[in-house]
């Protein structure tokens, strides 16, 4: 089984674990017609690793997350956790950020945020701290009384962010919670994910359609193919080839890129 | 992989298990009831009398066989005409108080005032000016259901689509073209889904104006049999009123579907 | 140009007078058509003589003895239909079998409409007070628990995964999120029912009732005292506008995030 390995190159001390997806097949029915999302996919993510899967449009990277959470169960095939299957239902261990920031629009942003801590036993001062905590880091910090539908969609969606990291999850999942921001918020946004990610050492599974994002935050890269999804090949991602300005950052987008399908002009030829 | 196969036993299993589990409701249902007459049959108290399903079955056969058809009539017309000429004038009115601007502006705040008083109200006044017959049951009919549709039919005389009304200039329509091509369809596709909301409240102020007037139909009847204090007969005819509304609810769909067949589906989410 | 604030005042302005206008061309209109046709005081009493009566009524006392029966009447149906409702509702949209079982039975009855079944409760309960309250409940009841099912079918269903997410178990995420999320569109059906329920208080004291607005309002119609019948009319309409007023107000203290 292919494996995504932290690149942190020190023991694993993190507070993630081990996820593996083995021969994970999955389909929707609707209206009587089956679509096959998911076909074999097998791959695990090491402790303390952060995984970037990225494909094309549709291909069921966000059906992938959904497994992890435990939010549905896979038609064939098991997701283990720290070697247990995943179980259905609310999993202490994981935080997520979904594609719709799903905020819950009869609450402040900070009650939105500390309402996951508070679900889990934490008192309402200290929930409220460190939602605060969290909104500061992803630069929200002066909406923390606003209501929802006064932000705009990327505020939104680093809300959703805010709200998965104060969890200090053992298992991050996040369904491109970039994608709604702007170009500058993005890079941003990136810079601050990782220094997170460096302080607590969950284990990752970061799906998004940016390859150069995905380089950039990624100790490995998932290519998925196109629907249903299978994995297509896993790249490797080392400390230099996360400089932007460095040759073998553009050569590891190349190589992603072209296993994606995507060739860019002026490849053929030189 | 099984396709085809699996996909159509999955659909079929879906419904099966719907179906099933409705049945089930219903059979439940209808045990409660013969659970609940059993155990008040005997005492006394303020429910005195819960007939099980045989015998209301036994008065409601009894019931078609004699009077049903007749009361039904009686009913069905005062509903018809009243509802018929109510939804006619509404679609007039609509169109004037939407197109004329000023008509609309000093007319529709008065019609938004008196819509919430459902036409029950205005019973005892119409027993007042029309007595019990026949006129003053269809008139509280139309009454309601002219309130009911003319708020459709002044949203879809007043609203055009903007895209339509531009392709109308584009394709340079004159004043009747553009009322007969895009106003008129809009306001009766707008009516159509108010006549149809209107249909089950029409249905209920029949029976209401049956029940205070008493001379003729359904409402008559349920009255009467309340009167000689026939329970049977009361869940019975209770039973019949609402089968015709049900009915009348089918084919209200299958003539929309006939009539607007583009436009069925989205018809039936708004209603 | 025109600031938001004054503009808005101006829109205010504007459709008070035009309303104010039309409730002059209504008088206007009834009162001509009083001298054109000529038309006694029983068929169409000009609209002194309604005012007048109004005023006459509300120095009654058995007037307002009639109102606070009417209102009793709505007011306990409507909170045990409501809540039942709200509850069933909530059971409905969260168990898809319990949903399969309860929906032919529920559509069938859904065409035996409220107005059917006031014969029957004045069977069983005679003109008292428990009839009427039965009657609204169960009309209430009926309002709000197709329509609360409805609404929580309709919630965003990233919110569900959310609370799932962030560790809810199903009835909590029924009751914190579902209902929550639904509260908008219970609340405006919460008005519909209100509505619905105080009509159908008036229509069961048409038919059998010794006390409340109903009975009065039609013993003045056979007494052909029109002045008093309309005047009756107005009230019906001025309490269940009060009613469908209290019952915004008090939603809106729960949906003041909008």
């Amino acid at each position: 089984m292919m494996a995504v390995r932290s690149q942190a190159g020190v023991a694993d001390d993190g507070e993630g674990g081990e996820l593996a997806f083995e021969h994970v097949s999955h389909h929707y029915v609707s209206g009587g017609r089956r679509t096959d999302v998911l076909a074999d996919v097998s791959f695990a993510v090491g402790a303390g690793s952060v995984a970037c899967v990225v494909g094309p449009s549709g291909c069921g990277k966000s059906t992938l997350l959904s497994l992890a959470a435990g939010l549905q169960r896979p038609a064939s095939g098991s997701v283990r956790w720290q070697g247990e299957a995943v179980r259905l239902g609310p999993n202490h261990h994981l935080g997520m950020a979904f594609q719709q920031p799903g905020l819950f629009p009869w609450m402040t942003v900070r009650q939105n945020v500390a309402v996951g801590l508070r679900t889990r036993g934490q008192g309402k001062r200290d929930a409220h701290r460190i939602a605060d905590e969290f909104l500061e880091t992803v630069g929200l910090g002066d909406f923390a009384d606003a209501y929802p539908a006064h932000l705009s969609g990327g505020m939104a969606q680093r809300v959703g962010i805010a709200r998965a990291l104060a969890l200090r999850p053992k298992l991050l999942l996040l369904d491109e919670p970039f994608a709604a921001v702007d170009a500058f918020t993005r890079l941003k946004l990136q810079g601050e994910l990782k220094t997170l990610l460096r302080l607590h050492r969950p284990t990752v599974v970061f799906v998004t359609h940016d390859v150069s994002e995905a380089i950039v935050v990624g100790d490995a890269i998932v290519v998925m193919s196109q629907r249903p999804a299978s994995v297509q090949r896993i790249f490797e991602v080392q400390p230099e080839d996360r400089k932007r300005a460095s040759p073998s950052y553009a050569r590891k987008l190349a190589e992603v890129l072209d296993c994606l399908g995507v060739h860019s002009e002026g490849d053929a030829g030189g | 992989m099984g396709g085809l196969g699996s996909q159509l036993r999955g659909r079929v299993r879906a419904h099966a298990l719907s179906g099933l589990l409705g049945c089930a409701g219903v059979l439940l249902a209808i045990g409660v009831w013969v659970l609940l007459s059993r155990l008040l049959a005997g005492g006394g108290g303020v429910i005195n009398r819960l007939p099980g399903p045989l015998p209301v079955l036994q008065k409601l056969l009894e019931y078609a066989s004699q009077d049903l058809l007749q009361d039904l009539r009686f009913s069905l017309r005062v509903f018809v005409v009243g509802w018929l000429l109510a939804v006619v004038c509404a679609t007039g009115v609509g169109l004037l108080l939407g197109r004329v601007r000023v008509l609309g502006d000093v007319f529709l705040p008065m019609v938004e005032a008196i819509r919430p008083v459902s036409s029950i109200a205005w019973v005892p006044l119409s027993i007042v000016w029309f007595g019990f017959g026949f006129t003053s049951k269809a008139f509280l009919v139309g009454l309601g259901v002219f309130l009911v549709v003319i708020v459709y039919a002044v949203d879809g005389a007043s609203r055009v689509p903007a895209d339509l009304s531009r392709t109308a200039a584009m394709l340079g329509m004159n004043a009747r073209q553009r009322f007969v091509n895009l106003i008129l369809p809009s306001t009766l596709s707008e009516v159509l889904i108010g006549a149809r909301v209107s249909l089950m409240a029409g249905w209920g102020t029949v029976i209401v104006a049956e029940l205070v007037a008493a001379d003729a139909g359904l409402g008559a009847h349920l009255i009467s049999v309340q009167q000689s204090y026939n329970v049977p007969a009361v869940i019975a005819t209770m039973i019949c009123f609402g089968a015709t509304g049900f009915i009348m609810n089918q084919l209200f769909s299958l003539i929309e579907a006939r009539l607007l067949p583009w436009r069925a589906g989205i018809l039936e989410s708004r209603a | 140009m025109i600031g938001a604030e004054e503009g808005r005042r101006r829109d205010v302005r504007k459709r008070l007078l035009l309303g104010l206008g039309g409730v002059l061309v209504i008088a206007a209109l009834w009162q001509g058509t009083i001298f054109a046709y000529e038309l006694p005081l029983v068929v169409l009493p000009s609209p002194w003589r309604v005012i007048e009566a109004l005023l006459t009524l509300v120095r009654t006392s058995a007037f307002w003895k009639d109102v606070g029966v009417s209102l009793m009447e709505f007011a306990g149906g409507y909170l045990i239909g409501g809540v039942l409702g709200i509850a069933a509702g909530l059971l409905l949209a969260e168990s898809r079998s319990a949903r399969m079982t309860a929906t032919p039975v529920v559509e069938a009855l859904r065409f035996v409409v409220p107005f059917a079944w006031i014969p029957l409760t004045v069977l069983w309960f005679g003109t008292s007070y428990l009839g009427k309250l039965v009657l609204v409940a169960y009309a209430v009841f009926f309002v709000m628990l197709v329509s609360t099912a409805r609404s929580i079918g309709q919630v965003e269903p990233t919110l569900s995964r959310v609370g799932t997410m962030l560790g809810m178990g199903r009835w909590q995420l029924a009751m914190r999120v579902h209902l929550r999320a639904a509260a908008p569109s219970i609340a405006s059906a919460a008005r519909a029912a209100a509505a619905i329920g105080w009509i159908a208080v008036v229509a069961a004291e048409y038919v059998g009732a010794s006390a409340g607005l109903g009975l009065m309002i039609t013993n003045a119609a056979t007494s052909l005292a029109t002045p008093v019948v309309i005047a009756g009319m107005i009230v019906i309409g001025g309490v269940g506008a009060a009613v469908s007023a209290v019952v915004r107000w008090l939603s809106r203290a729960w949906l003041d995030y909008r």
